[in-house]
């Protein structure tokens, strides 16, 4: 790993959060590609065979190019690291991520904000996915009481290629939060977008997930879960365009709600292929009655019941 | 001893369950049997808290439970294996046994209810009770939670459905177990080879009890009675 030397504290002030939090620390080791970004500054670099990793650091922020050769398959993940350790200001990162032919890569980013009260946070993704290559990208977030993040994501599958975008934020305040995602497939792709969000108090979350099956029997599952609890509010959008022959796409959304939280869901899907098929499945609402019965037949009380439930559809990846 | 007494229930204007009495006693192994749409599931929920009767009482040790809740009786010992087990995304199957490790249950406890419900412990113990376990399995992981509990009484509500040639088998070593620890069994089946594994047996069948007695004997009754049941007569389809 390249850390500059006026740099080290910053790092090592991350690599002790990871440690706090109880984060993967090994992703900091010399056998993991890696950018560690802090504030609008790189402060390690690790590029390993097959990945070339180029940062570049802009206004309030940093820009980063993320190359991996065909047929290259890491037996570790890609580790982009996003800190911000002061208390209020703004930050943006720009992620251009190519990945060659027949290739298996998987990507952890994560966001630590551990100390904001007042600060924005600013991330735009462009992935392009070679043929026949598959993508993991993982999303985790440590967040302090006051971060207004912005999430925009847009992937470009080929052929027989497969992207999965994981995106999950359970553990804190999600406060203000608009994120972003969508996908386009061409002949014979793959994707699956899964969300976990927990809001609370008020906290304001906006979610859409959208996937162009523009490829013949190309495939899409979006799948959504929020908790909404005290005067959260949450709007969640998913849609699928149903292009290709023999597309399927299947969009799902799950919202709970507890308190005064206000929720809401919107599938929108739309075929314009006499052969393609597209579903949605959402619930909105409380808990699942027979789920929260069947736990108090066992002895719990509607609460510990309904605790266990969630804890089980907020679960990470 | 857990009673019902004179219960009535109604949904929607419609009678299911008519003026019904039954009594189970500490230890000893009934079945509740007949057609479907007898009104047996109601019994069930009846006495689990989950419906509350129109009329009548519920009686646990003369005490009335009838105003209680599904938790307040489950802490009096009295449990439900569902004839539907719901799934639970993201809770594993040692997480669902244990309640979120809120009972105490040393692995070997563990290891001897999944040798009692037929499912390799190693295998189930770390899945997720969710859409990926098939009918069957779940419903072997429900018998394990029920198991586990060590209840006084037992409703185990059409234990065989979903399961393949080997229920049989898995509802023997379940009785068994349950006789072990002392546990009252209410067994809710419409075969008559099930119900005979039972001690006594309740045959009801338009939400009121037909018959009762030695599982034997009313079993018989049973066999002789549907084809000509008196209670089809003038009953609407779905009976």
């Amino acid at each position: 790993m390249i850390i500059k030397m006026d740099r080290v504290k910053e790092y090592e002030a991350l690599v002790n959060i990871y440690e706090k939090e109880g984060l993967d620390i090994s992703l900091f080791g010399d056998r993991i590609a890696a950018i560690i970004i802090s504030g609008d500054k790189i402060v390690g670099l690790n590029n390993v065979e097959g990945v070339e990793i180029v940062g570049e650091e802009i206004e309030n922020g940093v820009k980063a190019s993320v190359k991996i050769r065909d047929n290259v398959e890491l037996p570790f993940p890609i580790h982009l690291c996003t800190g911000f350790l002061k208390n209020e200001g703004y930050q943006r990162v720009i992620f251009d991520i190519t990945v060659g032919k027949n290739s298996k890569v998987k990507f952890l980013s994560h966001c630590i904000f551990p100390y904001a009260k007042d600060f924005t946070h600013d991330a735009y993704a462009r992935i392009t996915i070679g043929e026949g290559s598959a993508v993991i990208y993982e999303d985790e977030h440590v967040h302090g009481e006051g971060v207004k993040m912005r999430s925009k994501t847009e992937v470009k599958v080929g052929k027989k290629g497969r992207y999965t975008g994981k995106f999950s934020l359970t553990k804190y305040r999600a406060k203000e939060l608009k994120v972003e995602m969508s996908v386009e497939l061409d002949d014979y792709a793959v994707t699956e977008l899964v969300s976990k969000i927990k809001a609370v108090k008020d906290d304001s979350v906006e979610v859409k997930e959208v996937a162009y099956l523009n490829g013949r029997s190309s495939r899409a599952n979006l799948k959504t879960t929020v908790i909404a609890f005290d005067n959260a509010r949450a709007n969640v959008v998913n849609e699928a365009y149903g292009l290709g022959e023999y597309a399927k796409g299947h969009v799902e959304c799950h919202e709970i709600v507890k308190g005064n939280a206000d929720v809401q869901t919107v599938p929108l899907l739309r075929v314009r292929n006499d052969k393609a098929e597209l579903t949605h499945e959402a619930s909105i609402g409380r808990i699942n009655e027979a789920q929260l019965m069947q736990l108090m037949a066992k002895g719990l009380t509607e609460d510990e019941a309904a605790g266990l439930i969630i804890r089980g559809l907020l679960r990470g990846f | 001893m857990l009673c019902l007494r004179n219960i009535t229930y109604e949904d929607k204007n419609r009678r299911i369950i008519e003026n019904v009495n039954m009594t189970f006693r500490e230890g000893i192994t009934y079945s509740i049997l007949g057609p479907n749409g007898a009104g047996k599931s109601t019994l069930a929920h009846i006495i689990m808290g989950v419906k509350k009767p129109t009329e009548g009482k519920v009686l646990l040790d003369e005490r009335d439970i009838t105003e209680l809740s599904i938790t307040e009786r489950a802490k009096l010992g009295i449990t439900l294996l569902w004839q539907e087990p719901a799934r639970y995304e993201g809770i594993t199957v040692e997480e669902y046994l244990t309640l979120g490790g809120k009972l105490n249950v040393s692995e070997s406890e563990l290891r001897r209810v999944f040798e009692i419900v037929g499912l390799p412990y190693e295998l189930y113990c770390h899945r997720f009770v969710d859409k990926s376990l098939s009918g069957g399995e779940r419903k072997r992981i429900e018998l394990a939670s029920v198991l586990l509990l060590k209840p006084k009484y037992a409703i185990l509500d059409e234990p065989d459905s979903g399961l393949d040639i080997t229920a049989s088998d898995l509802i023997d070593r379940t009785l068994k177990y349950l006789g072990k620890i002392g546990t009252t069994v209410i067994l809710i089946t419409h075969y008559e080879k099930i119900a005979k594994k039972t001690e006594f047996s309740y045959f009801v069948c338009g939400g009121k009890v037909v018959r009762k007695g030695f599982s034997e004997e009313v079993v018989e009754y049973y066999k002789r009675a549907c084809g000509k049941c008196p209670f089809l007569e003038g009953m609407s389809d779905d009976h």
